[in-house]
């Protein structure tokens, strides 16, 4: 298998490296982004995110205009062929004046059953293919960013895909087309918290940023995106417990060479010298997310066409890291100096993910109904009643997938008392439960299983109406046990269903008897809507 | 074991109560006013101040007499049974000191208000059938020193206070113990015995006083209140020493009012001391207590109509 990839590599690599484009080329961008594939999918976290980045990427390296880029956030299979019937209404004009055209359609998104999902709507990848093949300009390049995109690469018949997929054979009757897909035709793209995104196109936008200028001419051509995607993606994965995915490069450029996608010798972004220390550098915004990595050899100079902005930059070695800040100026070259860097452990990496450290916090409202399993304690002492409460819920912050939750729901109903020998003084019962509980979770799709432990103070009391009575209560600790379903309704919202027992000690009874009460369970059934902070 | 962290937790926090079924069964074997009080129509919105005063010839129109004397024993009637049952009522605001089989004792504490003293209230048991006892003993005394106060007895019948009971303050007991009695030193003893758990309910109350010299014996003063179905009321009492009738004796005098809920009432008394012994009178009254009939028992023709007086049939049954 390594002796095929590298073939394939190599074969590819002569065939583009001496013709890489240089030729002026009018440049339109159609960039989609969508978080959501329907109701058999899970939506996705950093879709739009990434698409959004391969926009501003574009129009600021990749010479593609403002007025020649759209982007589409969440939008409807209809919406992108419109869209792009525009764009090749525009390549037409442009052609009509005698310019070259390349178009790039960019696609992060659910990918299913032989279709690009787009919210409830398909692009049926046949469809998407032969748009792409009868689009007018002189070059067609479509990155997609999505589970099993591979079978769009994939010449009839399934084979399974190898390391390095380079597939020059699917697009012979489409001279000029070129595909990548962020997977095989097999394969779930993945997305990370770490990074913030999916791993194909942070590698892709990190590699088009510098990283994959390994010729270190200040540009970084379509296959050397690709070679840099690739190879860090497959080893980013590798680990992953969906297991490793490989990109797919289907090409057809005769006679149009390998084309540049990104220029780094705009007159701004941050230059690494040939004196620094070699080593893995990644590029950290504010937000803690890793913008851009770049491999330092030696005794070479490296660009990093940071947009201009503040950035924390991390080395990483052996038995430290390496810290610093470094301002990228508008209008200005930035030079990294060593200087400003300074030994730091590894617990001070800026590094810190989509959501800091991987926790983050949802608030809900709960309805439920709360008895006891003992029938005279619920119908006589501590009542059945109905819960309305809300919650606070700390999602890994012990450990993935460890929610911690903090809770309060109060219940009540007016009610009569039926005992041996006093029937008819009508009260009102109220209970007052305030809760935390640790569980665990674990997804399944948009279901989430989860069951922990949870510890309660109740509070429970009775108001006796004309005050026949002298006001009752009872409060005490109960430990219990929680297990539910917790469904993810949109990206942000999420239902639940919910049980708990508890169990209690009740001690207010009669000294030197034995009284069958003394320890009481009690179960909750409940429904909660969280919103995810 | 299993307690046990709970148990820790409950010392960090406000935990335990007094939620009981068991301890309502108990507390509602105490009497309340509201259960036994006397129920006149007019007691609770009008004065008898200034209604009292006698003129020289009644007329049809006059305020009742014979309904300002009722309603003074009402009065009467309803504080004593204040002043009794408040006895009972710091026990209702704090749950028992001790639960155990078929008891409930509250205390023992020191009394605030009898210096030198402790006090305790035990509540027994049977089924559906409570005794009860407030208690005190000197503080330096051992368990045996403890002597009943109040005792009484509720046997339940489902309800909120309903049942049949009776209880009985010894106060010559307390004053010879050197309990401070206040206001209820002329008495030797008050009994009270009710029923409530059907009409027509009852409350019988007997106050027993210490005699007076030169005589030597004890004299009672009763009185019994019936309700019955309809709003309709019974109070009979005796009033002593009272000027009922000219003469040079004063008179005691056994009045019997009997009232409905919006159209008046009908009272009779009968002279069983003083002039005109075994003389009887009898005075109805309507709604707004005027007098519609009156009739002494030595005259021929009273003042007024005896069909203006409100329909008491309801009373034979």
């Amino acid at each position: 298998m390594r002796t095929r990839r590298h073939l394939g590599a190599l074969a590819l690599a002569l065939l583009l490296a001496t013709t890489v484009q240089a030729e002026p080329m009018r440049r339109f961008a159609l960039v989609i982004g969508n978080d959501e594939g329907g109701s058999d999918t899970r939506p996705l976290s950093y879709a739009r995110e990434d698409a959004r980045k391969m926009h501003g990427l574009l129009s600021r390296l990749g010479g593609v205009s403002l007025g020649d880029a759209r982007l589409l956030l969440n939008e409807e299979a209809q919406d992108v062929l419109t869209t792009l019937s525009n764009l090749e209404a525009s390549i037409k004009a442009a052609q009509a004046r005698g310019e070259r055209t390349a178009l790039l359609v960019y696609y992060s998104g659910h990918a299913k059953d032989g279709a690009l999902r787009l919210g409830v709507t398909r692009l049926p990848f046949d469809t998407f293919k032969r748009r792409l093949a009868d689009a007018p300009a002189d070059i067609r390049i479509a990155i997609l960013d999505s589970c099993r995109s591979g079978a769009l690469t994939r010449t009839k018949g399934a084979r399974r895909a190898p390391a390095f997929e380079i597939d020059s054979g699917a697009t012979r009757d489409a001279r000029g087309l070129v595909i990548l897909t962020s997977s095989s035709a097999d394969e779930d793209s993945q997305e990370s918290d770490a990074i913030g995104g999916s791993y194909f196109s942070h590698h892709l936008s990190s590699g088009l940023l510098g990283d994959a200028d390994r010729s270190g001419d200040g540009q970084v051509t379509l296959f050397e995106a690709y070679s840099h995607a690739y190879a860090r993606t497959v080893a980013d994965t590798a680990a992953s417990s969906a297991g490793p995915q490989h990109p797919t490069f289907s090409y057809d450029l005769a006679g149009n060479g390998d084309l540049v996608i990104t220029s780094l010798r705009a007159s701004e972004g941050l230059v690494v010298p040939r004196t620094a220390p070699v080593g893995a550098y990644y590029f950290v915004n504010p937000g803690g997310l890793v913008v851009a990595e770049l491999e330092k050899a030696p005794d070479t100079e490296r660009r990093v066409a940071l947009a201009p902005g503040t950035y924390r930059v991390k080395r990483r070695m052996e038995d430290r890291l390496r810290i610093g800040e470094v301002e990228v100026r508008r209008g200005q070259e930035t030079v990294l100096e060593e200087s400003r860097l300074r030994d730091a452990p590894f617990s001070d990496d800026p590094v810190k993910g989509a959501r800091g450290r991987g926790s983050f916090w949802t608030a809900g409202l709960t309805g439920g109904y709360h008895s006891f399993f003992n029938r005279s304690i619920r119908e006589t002492l501590f009542l059945s009643v109905p819960m309305l409460g809300a919650e606070a819920n700390l999602h890994n912050y012990f450990r993935e997938d460890w929610v911690w939750s903090f809770d309060v729901a109060l219940g009540g109903r007016a009610a009569m008392l039926n005992l041996e020998s006093l029937t008819g003084a009508s009260y009102r019962y109220s209970a007052l439960h305030l809760g935390t509980s640790l569980t665990t979770e674990w997804h399944v799709g948009d279901l989430a299983p989860f069951a922990g432990a949870r510890l309660t103070y109740l509070y429970m009391g009775r108001k006796f109406d004309g005050a026949v009575f002298p006001d009752q209560f009872y409060s005490t600790f109960s430990p219990g046990l929680v297990a539910g379903l917790r469904y993810r309704l949109l990206r942000s919202l999420h239902l639940t269903g919910r049980g708990r027992i508890h169990y209690l000690t009740y001690n207010v009874h009669e000294q030197g008897a034995a009284n069958p009460n003394s320890s009481l369970g009690f179960w909750e059934l409940a429904a909660l809507v969280t919103y995810e902070l | 074991m299993r307690n046990l962290w709970p148990a820790l937790l409950c010392l960090l926090a406000a935990c335990g109560g007094n939620f009981s079924n068991e301890d309502l069964e108990y507390l509602n074997a105490l009497p309340s006013r509201e259960a036994l009080a006397s129920k006149l129509p007019g007691t609770d919105t009008s004065s008898g101040s200034g209604l009292a005063q006698r003129r020289d010839r009644l007329v049809v129109g006059d305020i009742s007499q014979l309904y300002i004397d009722t309603r003074k024993a009402s009065a009467d009637f309803n504080a004593s049974l204040d002043s009794l049952l408040g006895l009972l009522e710091n026990i209702r605001t704090v749950p028992p000191t001790t639960r155990e089989p078929d008891r409930r004792t509250w205390g023992p504490w020191p009394d605030r208000n009898q210096p030198g003293h402790q006090v305790r209230f035990l509540m027994d048991r049977a089924g559906d059938s409570f005794d009860y006892r407030l208690q005190f003993k000197p503080s330096a005394a051992g368990e045996e020193a403890w002597w009943s106060f109040l005792e009484g007895s509720f046997k339940a019948d489902a309800g909120i206070r309903v049942g049949e009971g009776e209880l009985h303050l010894f106060i010559d007991d307390a004053v010879a113990q050197g309990l401070n009695v206040g206001g209820l030193r002329g008495l030797k003893q008050l009994d009270v015995g009710y029923q409530n758990k059907a009409l027509p309910t009852r409350v019988e109350m007997i106050f027993s006083a210490q005699p007076t010299p030169p005589l030597t014996t004890a004299t009672q003063v009763r009185y019994n209140y019936r309700e019955l179905p309809g709003g309709l009321g019974e109070m009979r009492f005796l009033l002593t020493d009272t000027d009922a009738v000219p003469g040079n004796l004063r008179e005691d005098v056994e009045i019997t009012s009997r009232w409905t809920p919006n159209s008046g009432g009908v009272a009779t008394f009968v002279i069983l001391q003083g002039d005109l012994l075994g003389a009887s009178y009898r005075e109805c009254w309507d709604a707004q207590n005027k007098v519609t009939f009156a009739k002494r028992s030595w005259e021929l023709f009273g003042i007024g109509k005896g069909s203006d007086c409100p329909d008491l049939s309801g009373f034979d049954g």
